[in-house]
């Protein structure tokens, strides 16, 4: 009887533990609803859900860095390199096709810096990533010299439906977020791919001696992470039908964010793909509800600030009670 | 009138027995989600004793000496020190009240100095300005008198990275020896040990024990068992069995009460099945460590590879596994050059069983069936998506195969315990099709029983026509075990031996000390 007891004491707490920030999502998005009659509205939410999709997309690329182990600091400073790339190009060729294709390829040859660097040379991720980064801003404001870049009036429509477009009543950057999250979910749990980079995440000289080649995985890693980064920064740029110099710059440190709320759920302190979308849905959520209920955004700063030390700590201190950690 | 006497005689005896016991468990459960890993413990020390605790792989040993740290909070039961009821919240309670545990793994910070490391955490202080500093002086003097203490000289400005095993083994203990502490536990600290380090420890432990220190003690090596205990206490699925004074027991009757109804039968192994094909072969390697190695691994051998710890047994499988560059010398697989990388020698069918487990092996985030199947995961697949069912049925068949005592493929890893761990990480190799397979202390952690299945299966590999490489540190199971014996000494190999022959183990012994005795 006592066992019982004690059993469903055990179950209970590792409900919270995985599902807890999850459940907060519920809590915040049931507030939000009374707290501001605009909030539940059908325009408003497939808004909400439209304004978390960059978020999103980017946010699953940082979960297979994170998930090896790793960090990138250059995201921001990328989406905006990508941002004017996506625009110049675009007005260069007037062919979407082309500007598509230049700006995954920066986005790529820039993740092939960063891999490179962390996983070839052996540089600290902090360090390579920031310095990366660093470099990008250099080189955009270098371009635009810090003024914004507007599509003329000719311009291939579809270069405009791809962040402002709708199938039915959906926009089509919330389909684009959904295919992303299936593919990320399936790519981390169900394929060699992603239990190679969880592995090395967990013990990178054991994955090693497994015969993983874990300086291919984690270059993979840094391609995926600037791969979503450059599809983001597209539907952005289309979604504001021009280019601007400060423009992806707060995706660094929400995509942090919801990478660390993500690893509070569902796995054991590791992010993972249905975690990552709980994450940007609590983060995008903050934005849009705190902004509707007219605070002041550097209010919404610290809220988010709180949000993410609250949720990491009760899965610690659970994971503690747990004996999780020895 | 005689029968009085000797009632009271009893009665008094047992009064003195009483207070003669320092520290008391009394029925002890413990249950991790509702599994009982402890039920009903009682377990006493008397000052100045060495009482042991042996038992199979996840009888429950290193739970029941959490308990007794304050690592782990007992589900029911108490304890008592000094005749008093205590409860520890934590570590740092039972430490206060004199109780230190040198755990199984060695945990230094590789570059922190041996008395760095000795004070880690509890560093001397001084005053200077009123400010408080470090006190570096003091500390090395401390330290090198505890190191003293120990019987052994070496210098306190060392950092750990540059210790041997055994070294390391001996900061452990000094970590713990200058806090004077009353009650001292050791888990398991010989295994990987080569046979005089293991000497020199057993005796430091006696001397501990004669200058009044009482001691727990636990150990898979049932003869080193005999040798150190005053009393031996034997659990199975986490239930006492017996305790008995030393001079009651002997191996088998330890053995036979670790396994219950099971069958242990002391193996030796009947013939062997050398094909005359030449497996692997290393011509002239030079590495960091290594000099000159050559030697032939023919097809069906079992080839042990002994030598004391840091003599470079494990520096021969990095570099034949490319994990440790090799300057000149080449080697060939199958008559073929290779070229060393870890997936060079999977491609080429080599396997590799790490010596650290907790380093090399185990990703401690993975159930055991990730961890099974990590190397080989093709295998499992379906393209590029694994197919869980399959892995959990070929991690189902190795549960059984080797016993792992695990509540299912679907536990985390680091909740078993250190011998299943080390039951996990053979399993993930050997379900692999190799050709050649490297075993580097396989039975590291591992209870007697287990042992020997472990032994069965090198021979039905090697019956199958794998070519294996035993690396171990323990000579006995090396002489019963291999076809032929190889000796390294300091990086070089310095003789070659038919375990058959005659004298064959004081030869190896003399060459492994490099020809002194
Ligand atoms: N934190 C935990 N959560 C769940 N189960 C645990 C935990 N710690 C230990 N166990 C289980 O308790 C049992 C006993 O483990 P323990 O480590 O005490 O065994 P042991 O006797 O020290 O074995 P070995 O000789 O292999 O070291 C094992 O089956 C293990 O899986
Ligand atoms: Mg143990």
């Amino acid at each position: 009887m006592e066992q019982q007891i004690k059993t469903r004491d055990m179950n209970l707490l590792n409900f919270l533990r995985k599902y807890g920030t999850a459940l907060g999502a519920l809590v915040l998005f049931i507030i939000f609803s009374f707290a501001s009659k605009n909030f539940f509205t059908t325009n408003n939410l497939l808004m909400l859900l439209r304004q978390m999709s960059m978020l999103t997309i980017i946010s699953l690329g940082f979960t297979f860095v994170m998930g090896a182990g790793g960090f990138d600091m250059s995201i921001g400073n990328a989406a905006g390199l990508i941002n004017i790339v996506f625009a110049i190009s675009l007005i260069k060729s007037n062919s979407f096709l082309v500007a598509l294709i230049l700006s995954i390829l920066c986005g790529l040859a820039i993740g092939m810096i960063n891999g490179t660097l962390v996983a070839y040379v052996g540089l600290p991720d902090f360090i390579a990533t920031f310095a990366v980064g660093s470099i990008v801003y250099g080189i955009k404001m270098l371009i635009t010299k810090g003024n914004p870049i507007f599509f003329p009036d000719d311009i291939p429509a579809i270069s405009v439906f791809i962040g402002q477009g709708y199938v039915g009543p959906i926009p089509f950057p919330v389909i684009l977020m959904f295919v992303f999250v299936a593919i990320a979910i399936f790519t981390l749990n169900k394929t060699t791919l992603g239990r190679r980079v969880y592995a090395i995440g967990g013990n990178p000289v054991a994955s090693l001696y497994a015969g993983i080649n874990v300086k291919k995985y984690r270059l993979i890693t840094f391609l995926i992470c600037s791969f979503s980064v450059a599809v983001a920064s597209v539907v952005l740029t289309s979604r504001l039908g021009s280019a601007q110099p400060l423009a992806g710059e707060e995706f660094l440190l929400d995509a942090i964010a919801v990478c660390f709320l993500s690893t509070t759920m569902f796995g054991d302190g590791e992010p993972t793909g249905a975690g990552t979308f709980v994450g940007a849905f609590i983060i995008s959520m903050l934005n849009n509800g705190l902004t509707m209920m007219n605070v002041a955004y550097y209010f919404q700063y610290i809220t988010k600030g709180l949000v993410v030390i609250l949720a990491v700590v009760i899965s610690v201190v659970l994971g503690r009670k747990m004996n999780l950690k020895i | 009138m005689a029968t009085i006497d000797s009632s009271v005689k009893m009665a008094t005896t047992d009064l003195d027995l009483k207070r003669d016991v320092i520290l008391e468990a009394k029925g002890i459960d413990k249950e991790f989600n509702g599994v009982y890993v402890l039920k009903d413990i009682e377990f006493d020390l008397k000052p100045g004793e060495i009482h042991s605790l042996v038992g199979e792989n996840g009888a429950g040993k290193s739970t029941f000496i959490k308990i007794l740290s304050g690592v782990h909070k007992p589900s029911a039961g108490e304890i008592i020190l000094n005749g008093q009821s205590v409860s520890f919240d934590n570590v740092g309670q039972s430490e206060k009240a004199g109780i230190r545990t040198v755990h199984q793994e060695i945990n230094l910070v590789p570059y922190f100095s041996v008395y760095e490391n000795i004070f880690i955490g509890a560093e001397k202080k001084k005053k200077l300005a009123g400010l408080p500093y470090t006190d570096d002086r003091e500390m090395r003097k401390a330290a090198r008198g505890v190191i003293k203490r120990l019987g052994i000289d070496f210098d306190v400005d060392t950092p750990a990275i540059l210790l041997n095993a055994s070294m390391k083994r001996i900061v452990e203990i000094s970590k713990v020896l200058v806090h004077n502490p009353n009650i001292i536990i050791f888990d398991e600290p010989t295994t990987s040990l080569g046979e005089e380090e293991r000497e020199r420890l057993l005796k430091i432990i006696k001397s501990l024990k004669n200058s009044g220190l009482s001691i727990i003690y636990i150990s898979h090596n049932l003869e080193e068992i005999m040798d150190i205990s005053d009393r031996i206490t034997v659990f199975r699925d986490g239930r006492k069995i017996d305790t008995m004074n030393v001079e009651e027991a002997s191996v088998e009757k330890i053995v036979s009460m670790m396994i219950g109804q099971k069958s242990y039968s002391n193996y030796q192994r009947e013939c062997s099945y050398c094909h005359e094909d030449i497996y692997l072969e290393a011509e002239n390697l030079y590495t960091d460590k290594l000099k000159n190695i050559s030697f032939k691994l023919r097809k069906g051998e079992i080839l042990g590879i002994a030598g004391v710890v840091g003599a470079g047994k494990t520096e021969i499988a990095k570099a034949i596994f490319g994990l440790d560059p090799i300057y000149k010398g080449r080697i060939k697989v199958m008559g073929n050059e290779y070229e060393p990388s870890p997936q060079n020698a999977i491609d080429n069918g080599i396997a590799l069983v790490p010596e650290e487990r907790q380093a090399e092996g185990l990703i401690p985030s993975y159930c055991v069936s990730k961890n099974t199947t990590l190397t080989y995961l093709n295998k499992w697949c379906k393209g590029w998506v694994v197919d869980r069912k399959e892995e959990i049925k070929v991690t189902e068949e190795y549960i059984r195969k080797l016993s792992i005592k695990t509540t299912g493929p679907n536990q985390i890893i680091r909740f078993l315990s250190g011998g299943n761990q080390q039951k996990v990480i053979l399993s993930r190799w050997l379900n692999g099709n190799f050709d050649i397979g490297i075993f580097d202390e396989p039975t590291k952690g591992i209870d007697i029983k287990a042992k020997e299945d472990i032994y069965i299966l090198l021979d039905n590999l090697a019956k199958a026509g794998k070519s294996i490489m035993m690396l171990s540190s323990y000579l006995p199971e090396l002489m019963c075990l291999c076809d032929r014996i190889i000796v390294v000494n300091e990086g070089s190999i310095v003789g070659q031996f038919n375990p058959k022959e005659k004298d064959a183990e004081k030869k190896i012994m003399a060459a492994m000390l490099g020809g002194e005795v």
